[in-house]
């Protein structure tokens, strides 16, 4: 029994696996731990999931498309510095937010020219950009925090739709868009050729260019609204804000099974990829596990699924040679 | 008559140009070089410096990197000893590239000296520290325990777990809990590295293991909003006593909400004020005595000969009632 899977297709194994991880994982928590299984627990699970799934859903395109952007984190935070300031200045909410959003779309363009027009590979275009973006962050604040903003954007938040948090709304009407763009319009196809190789989809006539920057708007439009609910939940935007965003949202989606080296993407991977992460977080701090070895627990995590990844990789390969 | 008095009026405002202009060529000069330049907390201690330098009658010239360059700093510290400065204060960015100029500070006649951070090793003529570790961790104990009682349990938020400032202080609580409160009881540290955003999670998974929890505390400042904002979004406002090493400008909207009780740090003004006093007191050739009541400071100063720290004094308390009196 071979399965070999079509390019760009979604392995689906992956997902159940995660499943099943984040299931052993709320059993275990729940087990040894009073305090997990609790509403309030998974409220807070969630609540805390929010950012890192937004961005996470625009890094699956970046990584699926072969592109990477480790700079997302400051555009969350530049946007955040948008809002902050906003509300400070008594802006209405609802402006203030479209105003953080555009803001990101604004800078997920200019990463976006930077890699496509400025021909430089995204790792290194994301890497120069997260040193410009920091150091804006930075100028902007002036050494001062933003702490302590006015609670109307929270307020705003707090609001549920027949019962569902705001949060949860938006999530599922990005994840829909998303979704719906990669498996009924020709954008999910062209991305996943670029993400399998640039050369061959330019040749297939697929405008390279044009998805590539767009990728890279959608994930800082993406960015722009985690900077919503970041200044809706946190309040504050401080120098190092959104820092350890971009390697977390790597890890989660990297875990979800969407491919590093492109081509191949999973959202509901994703999602489970940070739920994973998130839960490993809360769960282990439950029982007792210093944050310290958190990290350790989720690059111990993501290395061996890779190399899980690698080693039924070439045995299927091997398999797929014995049975020619 | 008016004529007569104009002209009296006027060789008196000449005199007195004239005698100013001589009393600022003879005013000494006293230089302070922080980490970097246009951020609240050094604009503060520039601030208690201008009031020092116009107290004692010098002259405070303030100059530092805008990115916190250790060579840019060692840059400009150079070019100030060029300049002939009597005596010159760094904030030090590189403990070990500082050696050089203190030689050439020597060599010139400067009085080099380190404030707010310090290279011991280096040979700088004092050291002018805004609190000892000892201080810090035993002052955050002992007001956290007056709030929230002897009988508590109190969870511990800190940064990066390889800073070792924050460390220190850490191990100066335990020691003051096992010493003085033992029945107050002391989570292990969580480290939620640098973002508001770590601390806030940190903050509420500890709130949820630990219902019973009393308080927390912040040990980094970066952490101080995240540890806050946990408290406000659970409501635990008041059932929690949060605080930390904050400066007023970041707790001060938590301070006022009641998610932080008070916070622990020094005040910058008064420390730029003891940096100028202490290059004036170096330019003068005085030594330092063990305490020193220096007018225009709120508590004397200590001097540890052995080690050469010219202390500000026991650490500030800002509460919601006196945070509004600061602005770093």
């Amino acid at each position: 029994m071979i399965k070999v899977l079509p390019r760009g297709a979604v392995p689906e194994n992956r997902e159940l696996l995660l499943l099943g991880a984040c299931v052993l994982a709320i059993v275990l928590f729940a087990v040894s731990s009073p305090f997990f299984a609790t509403a309030d627990n998974a409220v807070t699970i969630l609540r805390n999931s929010v950012e890192l799934l937004l961005i996470s859903l625009g890094m699956s395109l970046l990584l699926a498309m072969g592109g990477v952007d480790v700079s997302i984190g400051t555009v969350m935070g530049l946007a955040a510095f948008v809002i902050g300031r906003l509300l400070i200045a008594t802006v209405d909410p609802v402006l203030a937010a479209i105003a953080g959003i555009l803001a990101g779309a604004a800078l997920g363009m200019v990463t976006g020219a930077v890699v496509v027009f400025g021909r430089i590979p995204a790792i290194v275009a994301t890497l120069g950009l997260l040193g410009v973006y920091k150091a804006a962050i930075y100028l902007a604040l002036g050494g001062a925090w933003l702490s302590g903003l006015p609670p109307t954007l929270t307020a705003m938040l707090q609001v549920r739709l027949v019962g569902v948090p705001i949060a949860v709304i938006v999530i599922a009407l990005s994840y829909g868009a998303i979704w719906l763009a990669m498996r009924r319009t020709p954008f999910g196809l062209h991305l996943l050729a670029v993400g399998n190789s640039e050369e061959k989809a330019r040749l297939q006539g697929v405008n390279t260019k044009l998805i590539q920057f767009s990728t890279f708007v959608i994930s800082g439009t993406l960015a722009g609204v985690a900077a919503v609910f970041y200044i809706g939940t946190y309040r504050n935007v401080e120098m190092t804000i959104g820092s350890t965003l971009a390697l977390d949202a790597i890890a989660a989606v990297v875990l979800g099974g969407t491919s590093i080296l492109g081509g191949k993407c999973s959202l509901l991977g994703t999602v489970l990829g940070v739920l994973l992460l998130r839960i490993l977080q809360n769960g282990l701090l439950l029982i007792g596990v210093p944050s310290l070895w958190q990290t350790v627990v989720t690059g111990a995590l993501l290395i061996g699924v890779l190399s899980i990844e690698g080693l039924s990789g070439r045995l299927q390969l091997k398999f797929a040679g014995a049975t020619q | 008559m008016k004529d007569l008095i104009r002209t009296f009026a006027t060789a008196a405002a000449i005199a007195a140009m004239g005698v100013g202009a001589a009393f600022a060529q003879d005013k000494p000069k006293v230089a302070f070089v922080p980490q970097i330049v246009g951020i609240p907390y050094f604009n503060a201690m520039e601030a208690g410096g201008k009031k020092a330098a116009a107290d004692l009658g010098v002259d405070f010239i303030y100059s530092g990197p805008v990115d916190g360059n250790p060579v840019d700093q060692l840059q400009i510290v150079q070019n100030l000893i060029d300049q002939g400065v009597n005596a010159l204060a760094v904030s030090v960015l590189d403990a070990s590239a500082i050696a050089p100029v203190v030689e050439a500070a020597k060599a010139k006649g400067t009085k080099l000296f380190t404030s707010d951070s310090d290279a011991p090793d280096s040979g700088r003529l004092v050291y002018v520290a805004q609190a000892t570790d000892e201080g810090l961790g035993n002052a955050i104990i002992d007001e956290l325990v007056k709030r929230v009682g002897e009988d508590a349990k109190v969870g511990i938020v800190s940064g990066e777990a390889t800073a070792s400032n924050l460390n220190a202080w850490i191990g100066f609580m335990q020691k003051r809990a096992a010493a003085k409160y033992p029945k107050l009881k002391l989570l292990d540290p969580q480290y939620a590295g640098s973002t508001a955003q770590r601390a806030a999670q940190v903050s509420s998974d500890l709130m949820a293991a630990n219902p019973d929890l009393k308080g927390i505390i912040a040990v980094a400042s970066s952490t101080c909003p995240g540890v806050a904002q946990a408290i406000e979004t659970a409501g635990k406002i008041g059932q929690i006593t949060a605080t930390g090493y904050c400066s007023p400008n970041t707790a001060r909207a938590y301070l006022k909400s009641g998610a932080f009780g008070f916070t622990v740090l020094w005040d910058p003004a008064q420390l730029g004020y003891l940096t100028v006093w202490a290059g004036k007191q170096l330019i003068d050739g005085k030594p330092f005595e063990a305490s020193n009541t220096i007018p225009g400071m709120t508590s004397p100063a200590t001097y540890d000969a052995t080690t050469g720290i010219l202390l500000l004094g026991p650490p500030a308390i800002f509460t919601a009632e006196n945070v509004d009196k600061y602005d770093f």
